[in-house]
């Protein structure tokens, strides 16, 4: 059995190395605009080795450089925070459901969001509001929780307040909005990549990358925390600051991801599930396993949004259709949750 | 036999309603109309007192003459709606029946005793809701965003108000206006308008699949293929792509709002580096236009086809000045002087015009 796990996991880990990379590369294909795949190659190396094979005739350049590549970064790197912020989570709080709506995040960045399309106009962008009120998000919460911000409970109830308050918020905005400032705030808060700009990555991407990285590290302390609070304590660690780490760590990746994409929900529950579905509860193979796979699933997620049909569909609507009943499935069938 | 003095104060009343006609010379006998949700309702002959939370339906009773009837307006026109003020000043004054999501206060409704309701069409369970609970006749009129049925609903309403004269003098105006911009020069031509994408609803990407007023100035909206027809005016999101494979001669932006409320520009477009190899953009050819704002305004509707023929086919209108066009269309519909040119002052739409 556990030759098996190791032999998936290895599977898992090479797949995990090559697949991101093949799926954006492929995904460079897609699009409304079409370009023959030669075309697309010999414009990449063109772009790389500006002096050696042509590129391809401009209007393709643009396209790929400036609506398909940073779409597909933004898509990868989304997929990754919210994948590992949500094992994160689920693994020091040592519950499988927690995951970023649980800490307050996406209703913090929602109302920012909601603010800044509704009475700030243009003056402060939604993802820098978005981005601010997620943070002030996690502060709430971690305010709230006090001395008890380590304990289960006591973080879960915290948010939960803090996720109903700014609910509310997030109403009260909606309802004196006028209706064509809804209407943007509407389709933020429902998820999309498709106005990706390098400017905007320019911001998000470090965060992301930083926050990603950081998680990845700790994630063998994950594994000590998750044992349970005697246990970590017996080995040495500072249960408080190790959870209060990643809490932080968690936040910021999510809130960066959240400000640009807007709401994309369920990346950050069904990923982890998967990956211990495959590979077990231990977070040294979930932690960075769940970021690539994350990845993964925003890409091809993106991919099928924007091309099933002439009319882009909302990825937050896309995930939220595809992986409920996709995890209601697995639940059925396994019995069991893995932790 | 009966004194002739004996019967003179029944009758003389009596003859006096048969001859004199109704407030707004309203016909006193039933009248059966059939709604936009295909409902056959019996309207009572004399309607007095009335409560839209249709803002289209309550700018169509105003240009009726009959504004002084409404006793009762829905939130957005009071709250959101930069022309209605203009268009009818006293309606400030009127009581708001609705909310935001515009769900009837029915106490309010009650006190203000109505004669019949105007509901909208999209809201039909909210329609046989109100029906149930007030025991009026309640009408879901709206033109859904198409000109057959908004010339439809102003007939319905002049019948209604027993304003049919004036109903007809408004569509055969409205036929008129619309005629001579189809009829001008290359806007005869199908095929000869430019290709057109709009932006609409606050995104860059949202756009209508059926938006008439460019059909009707000779454009192509290239959005009206991507949903089946009968979704009428439904809006699609498209990707950036979609646009770069479209490649517009036109695009059009939503400018129903004062400049600092919109969250797309004609100038955010004309600076996007992603949009910078579509010939609209390299030809400078993004503008505002008005747009959807709960459906029309029938004098704006009007206005902004002028506007749009003008700017597809620059040459078949070498004399046109938006505002005084504006001008004289508002007059038409409202009867006072100006009420264009105030709007205009608030969206700043002297600046739309390209030349």
């Amino acid at each position: 059995m556990s030759g098996t796990r190791n032999k998936r996991a290895t599977a898992a880990f090479v797949l995990a190395a090559v697949l991101p990379i093949v799926l954006l590369l492929l995904s460079l294909n897609i699009g409304a605009y079409r370009i023959p795949p030669k075309a697309v190659f010999t414009t990449i190396v063109g772009a790389v080795f500006p002096g050696g094979a042509s590129g391809g005739p401009s209007p393709y350049a643009d396209i790929l450089f400036r609506i398909r590549l940073p779409r597909l970064l933004l898509a990868l790197f989304a997929g990754a925070a919210l994948a590992v912020s949500g094992a994160s989570l689920q693994a020091i709080f040592k519950n499988p459901l927690v995951f970023e709506f649980s800490l307050g995040i996406s209703y913090g960045a929602a109302f920012g969001a909601a603010l800044s399309l509704v009475f700030l106009g243009r003056k402060v962008p939604a993802q820098a509001a978005a981005f601010l009120f997620a943070i002030i998000a996690v502060l709430a919460v971690l305010f709230i929780a006090g001395k008890a911000a380590s304990q289960v409970v006591t973080i879960l109830l915290s948010g939960v307040i803090v996720s109903a308050l700014f609910q509310a918020l997030l109403s009260l905005v909606e309802f004196f909005a006028n209706p064509y400032a809804l209407q943007s705030l509407i389709f933020w808060l429902m998820g999309s990549l498709a106005q990706a700009e390098w400017k905007d990555l320019g911001l998000t991407l470090p965060v992301i990358g930083v926050g990603v990285t950081v998680l990845i590290l700790l994630r063998w302390r994950m594994n000590v925390l998750s044992l349970g609070d005697d246990e970590a304590r017996a080995l040495g660690v500072n249960i408080n600051r190790e959870k209060i780490a990643v809490i932080v760590l968690a936040a910021l990746t999510t809130a960066a991801a959240t400000a640009v994409t807007g709401v994309i929900s369920w990346v950050g529950l069904i990923v982890p599930h998967l990956v211990r579905m495959a590979v077990g509860a231990d977070n040294r193979k979930v932690i960075p396993l769940s970021a690539a796979y994350g990845a993964c699933l925003l890409i091809v997620a993106d991919d099928i949004a924007r091309s099933v049909a002439s009319f882009e569909i909302p990825i937050g609507i896309l995930t939220s259709v595809v992986g409920i009943p996709f995890f209601i499935v697995l639940l059925k069938k396994s019995g069991k949750i893995w932790l | 036999m009966i004194p002739a003095k004996s019967i003179l104060p029944f009758v003389l009343p009596a003859l006096a309603a048969m001859t004199i006609p109704a407030a707004g010379g309203q016909a006193l006998s039933p009248v059966t109309i059939v709604d936009s949700l295909g409902r056959e309702i019996v309207v009572p002959g004399r309607v007095e007192r009335i409560i839209s939370l249709e803002p289209e339906v309550t700018r169509i009773i105003v240009a009726l003459g009959e504004g002084k009837r409404l006793v009762g307006i829905d939130f957005f026109l009071r709250h959101h709606d930069r022309l209605f003020p203009l268009v009818f000043p006293s309606s400030e004054r009127l009581p708001v029946v609705s909310n935001q999501g515009q769900d009837l206060n029915y106490e309010e409704a009650i006190r203000l005793r109505p004669d019949i309701l105007f509901s909208s069409p999209s809201e039909f369970r909210m329609t046989e809701s109100i029906e149930r609970k007030m025991k009026r006749p309640v009408v879901a009129l709206a033109s859904m965003g198409r000109f057959r049925d908004l010339l439809t609903e102003i007939e319905t309403l002049g019948r209604i108000l027993g304003r049919e004269e004036r109903a007809a003098e408004l569509v055969s105006f409205f036929g008129s206006r619309m005629g001579s911009v189809r009829g001008i020069g290359p806007v005869r031509a199908a095929d000869a308008g430019p290709s057109v994408y709009l932006s609409f609803w606050g995104s860059l990407l949202r756009t209508p699949v059926s938006y008439e007023p460019v059909g009707a100035a000779g454009g192509n909206n290239l959005a009206s293929r991507l949903l089946p027809s009968y979704l009428g005016t439904a809006g699609a999101t498209v990707s950036l792509e979609q646009i770069l494979v479209w490649d517009p001669e036109v695009i059009l932006v939503q400018g129903n709002y004062p400049p600092a409320e919109r969250q797309v520009t004609v100038e955010g477009i004309l600076g996007d580096p992603r949009l910078a190899s579509v010939r609209a953009v390299r030809d400078g050819r993004v503008h505002y236009t008005f747009g959807f704002w709960y459906w029309w305004d029938p004098a704006l509707v009007l206005v902004e086809t002028a506007y749009l023929a003008r700017l597809f086919h620059p040459g078949s209108f070498p004399n046109f000045d938006l505002t005084r066009e504006g001008d004289a269309i508002f007059k038409e519909f409202y009867g006072v002087e100006g009420l264009f040119s105030a709007l205009c002052r608030v969206l700043e739409c002297h600046e739309w015009n390209p030349e």
